[in-house]
């Protein structure tokens, strides 16, 4: 048994001219929900069909539980997926896509029938069995396919942005759904999806690429609060970035000028004075104070410049001195009219610097 | 027409539009058709006189039955051939290869010549003395020969494949490149090695496709008239009969033309709604 | 698009569909590759794989005795004539049933391919009655008439396609930007249409080109037209010369097909059959 379920070393895929996977090494541990999250073309569905073996990687080994399975076919991979636009059999009832892969293996009747009905039960589908896929909802047909997915107990299940046709109410139920079925069966999944939100909920571990590079791979946490590049930090939730200089480095922390004011933030990065960096601070992160608030490390004067009402929060556009434009997000309990002049304050453990 | 409501006056304009086809269609079609549905009623020679002689005698006689056995043989030959030859050109025809272009573009070419050029050039590449027999003769002198096609029923229906076929792969590959191709992916995934995906995803879901395309081959191999008239030597088609009750006596035999040419009409229109319930009861499925 | 990895098999099956293609291939094109060469070919009669000499006098044979420059011009004449009727006729009941409401539309469809469903030589009969009686037999506009029973149902389908596909708002929109209704006409509507009437035209254009049937039922001496000359000289018995008449009719099919095998969709082609 390997320590590893899945591995992708050194994979490589070009498209004439396109590099669509440049040399991506991954490695996933039994039990472990793994998302490829990017943008459009940055590689992520095609790492995923490498794993399927519906691509050849030109370079690079694909592994499953210790196996290099490169040159083995789709068919005999024994893997679970799930598709974006669910690939129903068409002329086959709900009970007979489930039982597909079952008959196809020769399964004997009875035990088929069994493990059918369990499936679909598990999917809360038991009742619609006789139906057609054009006869039921776009939910009820992605459970369908995880029914079928999972009736065969393949050991990884690989889900190919299964609910990006679903509206949003559903979506979320469904993501719930989904994370309940992999961790109850122990099984070792592959996510892909461009929705970071989802990515976040759901995983285990996020992998973030970008031009057929993984970027960054680490827990929700780990991406969304030390993002390691500009692309990823600006790709996870909100962000605020502005050129800062280095001014003083300490054991574990930096002091960064930034348009005349003076910044401590909370990092372990090995930086030399001068150095011309990012600094980041998501706009969540931010405390707004009275303007009579006392003055602190990282307290800065400022006036608000405009304020969205989105309900749940508020988002403001903020001005500091030197004319340091920062964008902060609260919860619609502080409400701020435009022109007030305010205190905001960057606590330093939530500041980040990007090298680059 | 200004002076009527506007309704009234858009559906004297639809009228209008439709006059020209209406008129096509009743006038050249339909009441021909009832033209010969009388003529194959009346004593040969004469204007006034109802008679079912000729449906009768065709009917129950011995070259009737024949000829119409004939035609739903050559018919249903031709079609099952040209399924058989479809489907796994379309299967390669759908993939990129190399030349896919010209090779797609190479069953377009019977349908854009007539069957009477087509039927001479197969006379005279698999006549006795044609090329094809030279090929048996130089390259595989094991197989004995000389084999003539010409004015037998193989040769007949294989040129009516030659030139039917195509109806029956243009179809067949059309619908099989309107799969979804996630679901034959799906089918890898679940396990069935390329054989079982073709066996259960893909011929199931091609085949009204299939079926489509087919009954154009049917109606062409059933109707065909230049082919017949040119390489069957002695074996008549309906269509055939038809031609030759008119060509060969003097003076001709129009009603018995005639009722040969309701009897064989009749069968086809029979023929295609069964077809048709046939294609419907597979759709509700 | 889905690969096995063992090579040997992916190869195999490589081989195994071309060597399919090729000789599907040599059976479509070797008929027409021997008519050429018998065409051309003196004192061909089998043992050979080619004829011994070449010459053009079958050719001069076609254009001097059997009189072919008068037949293709009859041809020309007879074809001309459908096309242009069937386009008309094509045109109205197309925009009839694009873009009007018509009760039953869909049975109605169904019954105008009638005519090409049920074998021509069934009411062929009929019309060689007809015309006798009208005097239109031997005549070019009577055969065109009898063609434009099988070309109209082709031109009615694809022009009522056309019509249907014509985007009301981008008519609309041109009147918004200024452009009166035969401004909008000429420059929106005419370029969205032409690519359907030249479709329609093709198709019309094969179909009465090729034409046999028909054309046996109502034709003359004064209007002979390829098919039939041909066919007549099957029957003299000189096949040297009946190939080089055919590869003469063949060739412009040929070209335009040649010319159109990269615009047309497999389906257009075999006459809306797909929602049988």
């Amino acid at each position: 048994m390997s320590e590893w379920m899945i591995e992708l070393k050194g994979t490589t895929k070009r498209y004439g001219m396109l590099l669509a996977n440049d040399h991506i090494d991954l490695r996933i541990p039994r039990g472990e929900l793994l998302t490829l999250l990017g943008p459009s073309g940055c590689g992520k569905t095609t790492a995923m069909r490498c794993i399927t073996g519906h691509q050849r990687p030109d370079e690079g080994r694909v592994l499953i539980d210790g196996r290099d399975v490169t040159d083995l076919p789709t068919h005999k991979r024994d893997l679970g997926m799930v598709f974006q636009n669910f690939a129903l059999f068409p002329h086959m009832t709900v009970y007979e896509n489930v039982d597909f892969p079952l008959m196809i293996r020769s399964l004997p009747h009875e035990e088929r029938r069994q493990r059918v009905t369990d499936a679909l039960r598990l999917v809360r589908m038991d009742e619609l069995a006789d139906r057609y896929p054009r006869q039921l909802s776009g939910g009820q047909q992605q459970r369908v396919g995880l029914a079928r997915a999972l009736v065969y107990r393949p050991s990884v299940l690989l889900l190919d942005e299964p609910l990006s046709n679903l509206d949003a109410k559903l979506r979320e139920e469904m993501r719930f759904e989904i994370k309940e079925l992999v961790t109850q069966l122990h099984m070792t999944a592959v996510y892909v999806t461009h929705d970071q939100g989802e990515a976040l909920a759901l995983s285990d571990r996020v992998a973030v690429m970008k031009a057929g590079r993984i970027q960054q791979i680490g827990t929700p946490r780990e991406i969304f609060e030390q993002p390691n590049s500009l692309f990823v930090a600006d790709f996870i939730g909100l962000s605020d970035f502005i050129k800062a200089r280095v001014e003083a480095v300490e054991t574990k922390s930096v002091w960064v000028a930034v348009k005349g004011l003076r910044v401590r933030v909370q990092t372990e990065a090995l930086l030399r004075v001068g150095q011309e960096v990012t600094l980041f601070i998501r706009p969540t992160r931010v405390d707004l104070l009275e303007q009579g608030a006392p003055a602190g490390e990282n307290v800065f004067a400022a006036r608000v410049l405009k304020l969205t009402y989105l309900g749940d929060n508020i988002d403001y556009r903020v001005v500091l001195p030197g004319d340091w434009e920062i964008r902060v997000q609260t919860n619609g309990q502080q409400y701020i009219p435009a022109g007030s002049s305010i205190k905001v304050r960057l606590p330093a453990k939530f500041c980040h610097i990007i090298a680059e | 027409m200004r002076f009527l409501p506007s309704r009234r006056r858009e559906g004297l304009t639809t009228l209008l539009l439709l006059l020209p086809g209406f008129a096509v269609f009743f006038g050249l079609f339909v009441y021909p058709f009832i033209i010969t549905i009388i003529q194959s009623l009346r004593p040969e020679g004469e204007t006034t006189g109802w008679t079912l002689e000729y449906y009768g005698s065709f009917l129950s006689s011995a070259h009737g039955q024949q000829v119409i056995g004939l035609t739903f043989f050559l018919a249903i030959a031709t079609t099952l051939l040209s399924v058989l030859l479809s489907v796994p050109l379309a299967l390669i025809l759908r993939r990129k290869i190399r030349g896919h272009r010209f090779f797609r573009a190479v069953p377009l070419i019977p349908l854009v010549i007539p069957g009477l050029i087509g039927a001479l050039g197969l006379l005279l590449v698999f006549g006795s003395r044609g090329w094809f027999n030279l090929f048996l003769r130089d390259v595989l002198p094991f197989i004995h020969g000389p084999v003539a096609v010409d004015y037998t029923i193989t040769g007949l229906t294989l040129f009516y494949v030659w030139l039917y076929f195509p109806y029956t792969l243009l179809t067949t590959l059309s619908t099989l490149e309107g799969l979804d191709p996630g679901i034959e992916e799906a089918a890898q995934v679940s396990g069935a090695n390329p054989w079982k995906v073709l066996r259960h995803v893909v011929l199931p879901l091609i085949m009204p496709g299939i079926l489509s395309g087919s009954v154009l081959t049917f109606m062409n191999a059933f109707g065909a008239f230049s082919i017949p008239l040119v390489a069957g030597g002695n074996y008549r088609p309906l269509s055939v009969d038809v031609y030759k009750q008119i060509q060969l006596f003097v003076p001709a035999h129009w009603s018995q033309a005639c009722s040969i040419a309701v009897i064989m009409g009749v069968m086809q229109v029979a023929f295609l709604t069964f077809y048709m319930r046939v294609l419907r009861g597979r759709k509700v499925r | 698009m889905v690969k096995t990895y063992t090579r040997g098999l992916w190869n195999g099956r490589l081989i195994l569909s071309y060597t399919l293609l090729v000789c599907l291939s040599i059976v479509i094109f070797s008929p027409f590759v021997v008519i050429i060469v018998k065409s051309f070919g003196k004192g061909w009669f089998g043992k050979l794989w080619l004829p011994p000499t070449l010459t053009l006098d079958w050719y001069k044979w076609a254009v001097n005795v059997a009189r072919l420059p008068e037949v293709m011009k009859n041809t020309i004449i007879v074809v001309a004539m459908a096309v242009a009727m069937s386009t008309i006729v094509g045109i109205f009941s197309g925009w009839a049933f694009g873009r009007r409401h018509i009760p039953g539309k869909e049975v109605l469809m169904s019954m105008i391919l009638l005519p090409r469903m049920i074998p021509p030589i069934t009411y062929a009969l009929g019309i060689a009655r007809i015309f006798y009686g009208l005097n239109l037999v031997n005549t070019h506009f009577g055969i065109a008439l009898a063609h434009v029973t099988l070309c109209a149902p082709y031109a009615i389908l694809v022009m009522s396609a056309t019509f249907e596909g014509l985007d009301e708002r981008m008519l609309e929109a041109a009147s918004v930007c200024g452009a009166n209704p035969l401004r909008t006409f000429f420059h929106v509507t005419l370029p969205q249409i032409m690519p359907g009437i030249l479709s329609s035209m093709i198709f019309t254009f094969t179909t009465s080109y090729n034409e046999f049937t028909l054309t046996l039922m109502t034709y003359g001496p004064d209007t002979l037209t390829l098919p039939i000359r041909t066919y007549l000289a099957v029957g003299e018995g000189y096949w040297e010369v009946t190939s080089a008449m055919s590869v003469i009719m063949v060739l412009p099919s040929l070209l335009i097909l040649f010319l159109i095998q990269r615009q047309v969709k497999p389906e257009q082609l075999v006459g809306g059959f797909k929602g049988l």
